[in-house]
This record gives structure tokens, C-alpha cells and sequence, in this order.
């Protein structure tokens, strides 16, 4: 049995050789580890946003550093998996990682921040908008640097009465995701205010993402008395460029209303002349911010990377080194419980994307300065911003 | 370390006399203990490195060990091959959340728990061996109907069992959360937990292997017409194995919630369910011995084709392969493997101290 003999001993010398890598954390820097996808579906969504972190880390790191010290960046790989996401987590972690960088989803950041909060470490969601993302979900150490979804329902609904004299709306959800069901949250909980005050929700219906037709809810939408003034539409990429295709070819003209989800140029020629639609963004790409600095960011990531900034998801990135180090500059510290107590000290904190507030119940952004893109034949740009005039209720965003 | 055609009988010592009590297990007991000895190295070798993220590597192999053993007790015995085992994975792993989330927590997320699961809050091996029961009656009804098929119309229908179990834990809201993340489970990082449950799983393996149940089934697998005659009731013998390996793999699936400590029930599904059986395929699927060392071998692969992804530096150079390569490599040497080796590595040989190889 020479060849099973082989075998094993080979695998022993490969689990050996994997167990070798060396521990990496000397006192004359911080560690910030990225345990985030750099292949599988989500890297399309880690990798921009992780881009925009970095331009931060080496703005501090041309600046002096944090405490005096370099921030040096490790990262490992979760392959879009749970179970390597969990890995990914510890080895950042061995690796000496102060703050721990988990992928912009929830369900597979989760793991990896887990594992952050079980060494009792900082962890941070690059872009989630779940409220599971933090303190809910994770823990008491565990932050997400983007603001909910249910936000942007709120902040469109409110928008639209307030600054477009929208008096009907519909609401139209696609139940795939849970991002979906947030933004659709949001709305359901900011519409009774609105109805108050005049406004009229005349109808919802929902679909599901991969639905090759909707034409029976757009029927039902044709049916109404009059076209409603704006369809709040829940959905998410890539189920909705087939929806507002179908919407716009029914002849329905309404205002439609997303979430941040749909941000971008890329799907337009899809969809060619698309008017009177609107998203809220935390920045935009489009070359017309109305902050200076937003562009000198977008010129920056462009040089580093090639690429202009493909949606508004870049942002949050920068944000979150931000307001990390800020509160370790302040906790004068990388102690996770030290951060955490300064962290939950912003309010409002200005960022280059918006103020950001953390508190001790809510380690997300209930209220947000959004900018609102109005695409107009087929062209976005910035039309306003808009924040809403409340934060969304801890109810309104945990399940009941 | 050599082989021999485990439990079957030789030819001179066929019925004339009866066996002493305990004859086959004797004979056979090195098998376990072996691949017990190998576990337990490797777990030993992993604590000595102190490495957090290799810790949690093993603790996934020690898993699949469990998962890809609990496969064997079914298709290496009954010769089906089953694609509905992960479907009991599943139901082990969402049984064990039930168990052992803290009932604050789960009254939010799972309202729909009866009121009797809301409150209990059990620890982590006492879950999962609910888990495991929960498993194993669910794999004893459901193959109560499957079993009496035979060949692939058997195969088809294991797999309609993991698309409707799928299917099932996808959408039931307030039980299952549906396809969001099931969060809260206590998260267990030491290894010696997953070595016992190997380990365990090992030993009932090799129990019902050598039971008069694993024998007729053996016997129908080989011989269907002559076992029929002889008096084994074939949907019986099966139905015995697939309860049993069905409570395996709820058993695996209860280690996985709790190595994780987020359950999906996309998890659960085809990526896991070939990857199980691959690994089962590769190491030999009639053997007790290829199933956990098909799982060690292929697992300390993936490990070191990660490793070369994540790049190797060599001097002040770093090689490293292009990323998503380590799948396509993982399915070049399985099918190198399989072309060489069309039994598997072990094939249907047991590994045991002593050289008395026998043949059939």
C-alpha cells in the first residue's frame, strides 16, 4: 500500500505547509484586515468598495498614519462562501487585524464578522443595508458602513410628495431579496405619514425577480381609475431593467421610485430614453456632485483603478476607514470596546457621503443625506438631495 | 497498512459451522480504529500549529467526514446512489438552530416555533443529537416510500426529496426565515467536538456494516435475485440504512450550524450534495476507508490549491494562480483519478494492520 502510504503523508506535509504562515503583526503598525471576496459573484460588489477604502488607508498612511503608526492591510478571500467566509474571518484575524472587513452582503458577510465579534474585534460590512448588519445580527462590536434600505424607500416616498407634489402612489415589491423588503419597509412605514397629510397609496402588488413577465401587475396597474403619480418599485438588479422595460412599453408614465440598487449607467441602453425615474444616492458618479471633494474622489479612484466608479456602492468604502479611524484617533486606541464607545459617540459625523450617526441600539444609518438622480432620456444626473424628516423607527425595521 | 475484502466471508468457512460470537468484528474492528487514529492525529497536528484559520479548515473536514460517511452508510451498502442526503444535512442543521438559539432571538426571527421549541434552549451536543434523531425519522418516513424503488428511478426520487426539502425550508417564513440567514447559533470552535462526531459516525458506519442488516444489504447489492431468494427483504434492509445514514448526516448537518454559526438553505443544496458525494466517489464508494480518506485527501487539495491561489512567495517573488482556478484543477484530478481508478482510491478494499488479503 506504497501509493496510500504517499498519499497520506503528502496530505500531512500539505496541512503542515498551510499551517506555516506566519503570524504578521508588529507594533509599528495597525492591521486592517479585508475578509471579503476577491472572486465568485460578490466580488463585483466587495472589490469597488474595497478600492475606495484603500484610497482612505493610503490618504492616512501619506498623512502620518493612525497613532503614529502605518495602517498595513492583509486580506484572504471567502470565494463568495460561507464556510470560506468563516475562514477568511479567522485568518485576518491570526493575521493580527485590528478592524475586520466583511463582504457587502449580510448573509455572506455574516460569517466572517462573526468570527470578529467571537475575538471580540471591530468588524464592518462594506456595504450592507440589512439591519441584521451590526449589532442585530452580529453583535455588539459589528458596524455597516451604508445606510438601510429601508431609508431609501422612506427618503423617495417623502421626496416625491414633498418636492415632486406626487399625491398617488403604488407600490410594487419584488420578494426576492431582503434588500427588496427594506426598501418596501421603509415606504409602508413612511406612507401613513404621508397619507396625513394628503397623499394616497392606490394600490401594491408584487412580483419576484426572475419573473419573465409582470405583465398581470401591470394590467392591474392600467386598470387604476388614473396612472398613479409615482410606483414605488422595491427590486434589485438584475429583475429590474425587465420591470421598468415592461412598465415604460405599457405606455405607464409614472414617476418610478427605487432604491440605491439600480445606481449606475451600465443597464440604460436597456431601457433606451428612460425618463422621469429617480434613485437615491449617497454620491454620485455621474461627474456632478455638488461636493468638489466627491469628484476629486471619483478622479482618484479612477487613477487607481482605471475605471470610473460604476454605482454609488463605491462610496460607502471610504466612509467606513473614515469614521473608524477618527474613533480610533479619539479612543487613542484600537481596543475594540474603546472604538465601539467612540463610534457610538457620531452623531451625525460628517463624511465625504453624508453625516453618520451610530448609537448604541443601531450600528447603521436610520437617516441619511441622500442625493436624488433623475434620469431624463436615458441620461442621470443629480437633481437634489433629501433627507428625511425622521429617523426610521427601530420597529419599522425589525421584523414584528 | 494493508487491505482485504472486509466482511466477506471465506470460502472455507462458509455455514458448516457457526462463528464464534463477535468473529466479524474482531476481524474487522482495525478499520475504525484506524481512520479514528487518522482523525485524531490530524486534530492533534492542527491544535500543535495553533493556527486559527487552518483550526477552522479541519473543523470543515472533520464535517464532511461526518456527511460523506453518513452518504457511505447508504449508497456504499445499498450500491444507490442517493442525491437527497443533504436534504437530511439540512434538516439537521435548521433543527439544530431551533435547539440551541437563544429563545429572545428566536421569537423574532422564527415566530412560528411552537411555543415548547421557543423556550428551549439546549447546549450544543445535546441539540445535536436531536438534530440527528430529527434526521434520522424524517430519512425513516420519507424512505418508508422510497425504498421500494430500485436504480435510478430510487436515485431521481432521493433528489426530489432535497429540492422539495429545499424547496420547503426556502419559503416556510416564520419557521424556517425562509432564504435569509438564520443567525444566533452558538458558534463552536474548539476541535474536539467535530472529532467526535467523526469518529462517531465512523463507528455506526462500521456497526450497521457489520450488522445482519449491512450484510443482507450488501448481499442485495451484489446479488439482488439471490439475496431475494434467500429471504432478505430488500426495501426492509434498505430503509434500515437509509435511516441510519440519513441521522449521520442530520448529525453533520448539526456541526455544520455550529461551525459556521449562520444556516441558509442554499447552503444545503447541489454544491454540497456533489461535493459530498465526489469526495465519496473519489475515495471509493463501497468502502468505509474510502469515504473518510476521499474526504481527507480531496480536502487537503483544495486547501493547497487555495493556498497557491492566495500565492506562494518564493524569495522575494510571489507565485500565485490565477483565482477560481482551484475548482478546475479540483476537476481535472478527480476525473485523473477516476480515469486510473474507476473504483475510487481505495476502491472496495478496508485498510486494517494485518496482511490477510483475501479474495473473493
Amino acid at each position: 500500500m506504497a501509493y496510500l502510504r504517499s498519499f497520506i503523508a503528502s496530505a500531512f506535509a500539505l496541512v503542515f505547509a498551510i499551517g506555516a504562515h506566519p503570524a504578521t503583526a508588529d507594533d509599528g503598525e495597525i492591521v486592517v484586515g479585508f475578509a471579503t471576496a476577491s472572486s465568485g459573484f460578490m466580488e463585483a460588489y466587495d472589490k469597488p468598495a474595497e478600492d475606495a477604502a484603500m484610497i482612505r488607508i493610503d490618504e492616512i498612511n501619506a498623512a502620518g498614519g493612525l497613532l503614529g503608526k502605518k495602517i498595513k492591510v492583509v486580506s484572504a478571500d471567502t470565494k463568495s462562501d460561507r464556510a470560506e467566509g468563516a475562514k477568511a474571518g479567522l485568518s485576518v484575524i491570526d493575521q493580527g487585524a485590528k478592524l475586520v472587513v466583511v463582504s457587502c452582503d449580510y448573509d455572506f458577510g455574516a460569517p466572517a464578522a462573526l468570527a470578529a465579534e467571537d475575538a471580540g474585534l471591530v468588524s464592518f460590512f462594506l456595504c450592507a443595508e440589512s439591519v441584521k448588519a451590526g449589532i442585530q445580527g452580529v453583535g455588539p462590536h459589528s458596524f455597516s458602513a451604508s445606510v438601510l434600505a429601508a431609508v431609501q424607500g422612506a427618503t423617495m416616498a417623502e421626496w416625491a410628495f414633498k418636492d415632486k407634489k406626487a399625491k398617488t402612489f403604488y407600490r410594487l415589491l419584488d420578494t426576492w431579496t431582503e434588500y427588496n423588503k427594506g426598501i418596501c419597509d421603509g415606504f409602508d412605514w413612511m406612507m401613513p405619514k404621508l397619507e396625513a397629510q394628503g397623499a394616497k397609496l392606490v394600490g401594491q402588488d408584487t412580483f419576484k425577480n426572475d419573473d419573465a413577465s409582470i405583465a398581470a401587475q401591470i394590467t392591474r396597474i392600467k386598470s387604476l381609475p388614473q396612472e398613479p403619480d409615482a410606483i414605488m418599485l422595491c427590486t434589485m438588479m438584475p429583475g429590474a431593467v425587465s420591470a421598468i422595460k415592461q412598465i415604460r412599453a405599457a405606455g405607464i408614465n409614472s414617476m418610478i421610485l427605487n432604491g440605491s440598487g439600480v445606481d449606475g449607467s451600465y443597464w440604460l441602453s436597456a431601457v433606451p430614453d428612460l425618463s422621469n425615474f429617480y434613485t437615491p444616492v449617497q454620491g454620485s458618479i455621474y461627474g456632478d456632485d455638488p461636493n468638489p471633494e466627491v469628484q476629486k474622489f471619483n478622479a482618484t479612484y479612477k487613477k487607481k483603478t482605471g475605471t470610473d466608479p460604476s454605482s454609488q456602492y463605491v462610496y460607502p468604502g471610504y466612509s467606513m476607514i473614515d469614521v473608524w479611524a477618527k474613533a480610533v484617533e479619539r479612543a487613542k486606541t484600537t481596543d475594540a470596546d474603546a472604538v465601539v464607545s467612540e463610534l457610538e459617540k457620531m452623531n451625525a459625523e460628517p463624511t465625504l457621503f453624508g453625516p453618520r450617526t451610530f448609537t448604541k441600539e443601531l450600528h447603521h444609518q436610520n437617516q441619511a443625506r441622500y442625493l436624488i438622480v433623475e434620469t431624463k432620456n436615458g441620461k442621470p444626473s443629480v437633481v437634489g438631495n433629501w433627507t428625511i424628516s425622521e429617523p426610521v423607527p427601530m420597529d419599522a425595521l425589525v421584523k414584528k | 497498512m494493508t487491505t482485504v475484502t472486509a466482511p466477506t466471508l471465506p470460502d472455507e468457512l462458509a455455514p458448516r459451522k457457526k462463528p464464534p460470537r463477535f468473529w466479524l468484528a474482531r476481524k474487522t474492528i482495525m478499520t475504525p480504529i484506524l481512520l479514528s487514529l487518522l482523525i485524531v492525529v490530524i486534530a492533534c497536528l492542527t491544535v500543535m500549529t495553533g493556527s486559527r484559520p487552518l483550526n477552522q479548515a479541519v473543523i470543515d473536514v472533520f464535517v464532511r467526514v461526518t456527511l460523506v460517511v453518513g452518504l457511505y452508510i447508504f449508497i456504499g451498502n445499498s450500491g444507490l446512489l442517493s442525491f437527497g442526503h443533504i436534504g437530511f444535512t439540512c434538516l439537521g442543521a435548521y433543527a439544530a438552530a431551533w435547539l440551541t438559539i437563544s429563545p429572545m432571538m428566536k421569537k423574532s426571527a422564527l415566530p412560528g416555533l411552537p411555543a415548547w421549541l421557543l423556550d428551549t434552549k439546549l447546549p450544543y451536543w445535546e441539540s445535536a443529537v436531536f438534530a440527528a434523531l430529527f434526521a434520522g425519522l424524517a430519512a425513516l418516513i420519507l424512505g418508508k416510500v422510497l425504498m421500494r424503488l430500485s436504480g435510478i428511478a430510487a436515485s431521481i426520487a432521493t433528489f426530489a426529496v432535497l429540492a422539495m426539502i429545499n424547496t420547503v425550508y426556502s419559503n416556510w417564513e416564520n419557521v424556517t426565515g425562509a432564504t435569509s440567514s438564520v443567525v444566533g447559533i452558538p458558534i463552536v470552535r474548539a476541535i474536539w467536538p467535530y472529532v467526535i462526531a467523526a469518529v462517531v459516525a465512523i463507528f455506526i458506519a462500521w456497526a450497521h456494516a457489520i450488522s445482519r442488516a449491512g450484510l443482507a444489504l450488501r448481499a442485495a447489492r451484489d446479488e439482488p435475485t439471490a439475496a431475494a431468494a434467500s429471504g432478505v427483504d430488500i426495501p426492509r434492509e434498505r430503509l434500515v440504512a437509509f435511516t441510519i445514514s440519513g441521522a449521520v448526516t442530520g448529525l453533520g448537518g448539526a456541526m455544520m450550524a455550529h461551525s459556521i454559526g449562520v444556516v441558509t438553505p442554499d447552503t444545503f443544496y447541489l454544491g454540497l450534495t456533489f461535493i459530498t458525494l465526489s469526495m465519496l466517489v473519489v475515495g471509493g464508494m463501497s468502502s468505509l476507508s474510502g469515504a473518510v480518506i476521499g474526504v481527507v485527501l480531496l480536502s487537503a487539495l483544495i486547501q493547497a490549491l487555495r493556498w497557491f491561489e492566495a500565492g506562494v512567495p518564493i524569495g522575494s517573488i510571489t507565485l500565485a494562480l490565477p483565482k477560481g482556478l482551484q475548482e478546475i484543477a479540483l476537476g481535472v484530478i478527480m476525473i485523473v483519478i477516476l480515469a486510473f481508478r474507476p473504483a475510487g482510491l481505495i476502491g472496495n478494499r478496508e485498510i486494517t494492520f494485518f496482511n490477510r488479503n483475501r479474495h473473493k
